[in-house]
């Protein structure tokens, strides 16, 4: 079985956003593997290894791709080193990107690898859009199964029981193979990933793994290529047009209220919640 | 040369990020000695995969030992090319203690201690046999391990005042005396020794040999964790051999080896030596990140604490400091990787980045003002652990007069 998983490079969610001279700042920034994006190729990871016994089931690959410059070798890199085999990318500046150029370049990337399944992030927490995956499955007349917070990998390999967190409780969506999904945070729970090699009852750290220490000298020797968009034949260029950037207004200070009807008296004057 | 490579930061950022959601958080429990910290270095050692790794090369040590001994000869490798390296990567050795080093240098004590020294002796003058026993389970972290030179009347001066005996005993020796100072000594499982070698002459002329104690082995007693000023998450405790037994098995290398026996021991001197600076590291560059970012966002007087031209200058000393460190540990590194042997450099440099990383905590908790001084910060916890670089692995004064002996040399004579 072979999985596509591809990744962005975002820059750190846990530092603060800095806006000069109406763009966003990115001197300096320290760019990490788009949260969700780890999750996938987690999931991937999981679905194709016996868990217990730390191995690769036979025959199976997992491969990341990126669209980005140069530097975005490095989150791939990332990803050889907690276990992908293989990865692909596709030179391009931030700037010349949106969703509809990265779809249309994996659409291509995708007819070249033939992937069983192409596992994403529900969305990069940069932009926050939530497209490409939909986006995708439409362009290539895949099921698809987002937002998934477990997934259990029939034994035949066929199809996957995919886990949606709904309003209502759970909502469990059977998609056959080739497929695509996107992947939200609790899929890295000890026991959302069952793929009928891993003993049911083994149970994983919380979480995305760490690469081991030989993983990283590992991944400097795995394959990665570098394409150009027009290798792929596209030719697509971005819709999504940047108006403006404005960071949110600050939030007044709170309010301590003496007692109850002066609250309820300012959530129905002031606040209008009420 | 004085950059990190790629894989290098990986592995700088991935245990930061371990440290910061799995070390960080059990500090207080460790600190007040109502945790132990060892199933924590059990288990570092399994997410990063050191136990693949390091067990891997080890392996090939003990087949290269097994096939000199049934040669009848021995593998004479020195110590430093051996331990003291992940993956024959010095300089990322060095990086994953400044890590641990930045949130918890007692930490990075403990497992230094236990992979390097206690691990490190067994794996360079060890046995096929003891390799494989308790080399591995060391060196991979499966077991705790103790190095033990230091004894109540013995500090600084550890071989001439050293009073532990082996006295011969048939095919084997019968271990009398104490150590004290034992880092790891409340949860080891395996015990390096030093002792002298008793056949009746006067303790001058004996010679030291290093010896393999088990926590088990009958007669052996660990006295109850010392309450320290610093490193309070690396238990430390004295030990007790009250005519412990022990088979020629037990006798690091498997023969005595006279005066010769005193140099294994400083094979390990130098390893511990070389391994402080990368912890010095850490503390400074803790001390220096939280310095930075507080100067920009503590406010007095109307302005940022740091545009005042005092406070400047404290972050230029702290800067100074970080990037001194810094630059010996890629020496040190360096110095490893090539297999320089330079015992004043190693001396000098262990004793100044001890002294830069107490001078630059205290800095740190000054930049701070009362906030640096509260434990919640974790500067001041800094400051304590910093002190202890300047008395273990030699102190000060001994580090500058072993280098200075060392620059100096031995009289000729006239
Ligand atoms: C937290 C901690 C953990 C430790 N862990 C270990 C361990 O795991 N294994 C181990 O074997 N040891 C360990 N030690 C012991 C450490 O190595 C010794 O404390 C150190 O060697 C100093 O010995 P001492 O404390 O007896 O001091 P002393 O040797 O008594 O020195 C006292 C003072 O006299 C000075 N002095 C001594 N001789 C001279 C001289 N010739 N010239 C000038 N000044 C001199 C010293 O510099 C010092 O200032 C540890 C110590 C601590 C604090």
């Amino acid at each position: 079985m072979k999985i596509l998983v591809p990744i962005k490079r975002v820059p750190d969610p846990a530092l603060k956003t800095k806006v000069k001279d109406g763009a966003i700042d990115l001197t300096g920034a320290n760019w990490v593997v788009n949260p969700f994006d780890e999750y996938a190729v987690e999931t991937a990871l999981r679905l194709l290894e016996n868990g217990e016994a730390g191995a690769r089931v036979a025959g199976a690959e997992i491969v990341v791709v990126t669209i980005g410059p140069e530097d975005a070798a490095q989150q791939l890199r990332s990803a050889l080193a907690t276990g992908a085999d293989r990865a692909i990318r596709v030179d391009a500046e931030d700037k010349a990107l949106d969703a509809g150029v990265v779809v249309a370049a994996l659409v291509q990337i995708i007819a070249a690898e033939k992937p069983d399944l192409v596992i994403l992030g529900k969305q990069a927490v940069d932009g926050d859009a939530n497209q490409v995956g939909q986006m995708l499955a439409g362009k290539l007349g895949w099921a698809q199964a987002t937002f998934a917070a477990s997934v259990e990998l029939a034994a035949d390999q066929k199809s996957v029981l995919v886990g949606r967190e709904v309003d209502a409780g759970v909502e469990y969506k059977r998609i056959g193979t080739p497929g695509i999904l996107t992947v939200d945070l609790r899929i890295v729970s000890p026991h959302s990933v069952k793929n009928n090699v891993t003993p049911a009852t083994f149970a994983y750290p919380d979480g995305p793994r760490y690469a081991s220490l030989k993983g990283i000298m590992a991944a400097k020797k795995k394959p990665m290529d570098v394409k150009k968009l027009s290798d792929y034949g596209v030719t697509t260029t971005p819709v999504t047009r940047e108006v403006g950037i404005e960071l949110p207004a600050a939030r007044a200070a709170g309010q301590i209220v003496a007692d109850i009807p002066t609250l309820v008296k300012k959530l129905a004057d002031e606040a209008k919640a009420i | 040369m004085f950059a990190l490579d790629e894989q290098t930061k990986m592995v700088q950022t991935m245990v930061r990020q371990w440290c910061e959601t799995q070390l960080a958080p059990r500090i207080p429990a460790f600190e007040h000695g109502s945790e132990l910290p060892f199933e924590l270095m059990k288990k570092m050692a399994k997410t990063f995969g050191l136990d693949a790794m390091v067990g891997a090369q080890v392996r090939k040590r003990i087949d290269k030992l097994k096939a000199a001994e049934a040669g009848g000869t021995t593998d004479e490798t020195s110590a430093a090319s051996l331990s003291g390296s992940l993956g024959g990567d010095t300089m990322m050795t060095h990086v994953v203690v400044k890590e641990l080093s930045r949130v918890s240098p007692g930490f990075a004590m403990g497992w230094g201690v236990s992979m390097g020294l206690a691990g490190g002796a067994i794996l360079a003058k060890g046995t096929a046999d003891q390799v494989e026993r308790w080399g591995l389970p060391l060196t991979t972290c499966k077991q705790i391990g103790s190095w033990c030179l230091t004894e109540p009347g013995a500090g600084s001066d550890a071989f001439g005042s050293m009073r532990t005996t082996a006295t011969v005993d048939g095919d084997g020796y019968v271990l009398r005396g104490s150590k004290t100072f034992i880092t790891n000594g409340p949860g080891a499982d395996i015990f390096v020794v030093y002792a002298k070698i008793d056949r009746g002459e006067p303790p001058a002329e004996q010679s030291v040999a290093t010896f393999i104690v088990l926590r088990d082995d009958p007669g052996f007693t660990v006295g109850p964790p010392f309450k320290k000023m610093g490193m309070r998450d690396s238990p430390t405790s004295e030990i007790f051999f009250d005519d412990v037994k022990l088979g020629v098995e037990r006798l690091l290398g498997g023969r005595e080896k006279g005066k010769a026996g005193r140099s294994d021991t400083k094979d390990s001197l130098a390893n511990e030596r070389s391994g402080v600076p990368a912890m010095a590291w850490g503390i400074i560059e803790r001390c220096y990140d939280a310095s930075v970012a507080y100067v920009r966002d503590r406010r007095q007087f109307g302005r940022r604490i740091g545009d005042f031209q005092a406070v400047q200058l404290k972050i230029a000393d702290l800067y100074l400091k970080l990037r001194n460190v810094e630059n010996t540990v890629f020496r040190l590194a360096w110095m490893q990787q090539s297999k320089t042997q330079d015992p004043a450099y190693v001396n000098a440099s262990k004793a100044w980045c001890s002294q830069a990383a107490v001078d630059a905590a205290l800095t740190a908790i000054q930049i701070h003002g009362g906030y640096g001084y509260m434990e919640e910060l974790g500067i001041e916890k800094l400051a304590r652990d910093a002190k202890m670089l300047e008395l273990g692995a030699g102190t000060t004064d001994i580090n500058l007069l072993s280098a200075a002996r060392a620059l100096i040399g031995p009289d000729g004579g006239a």
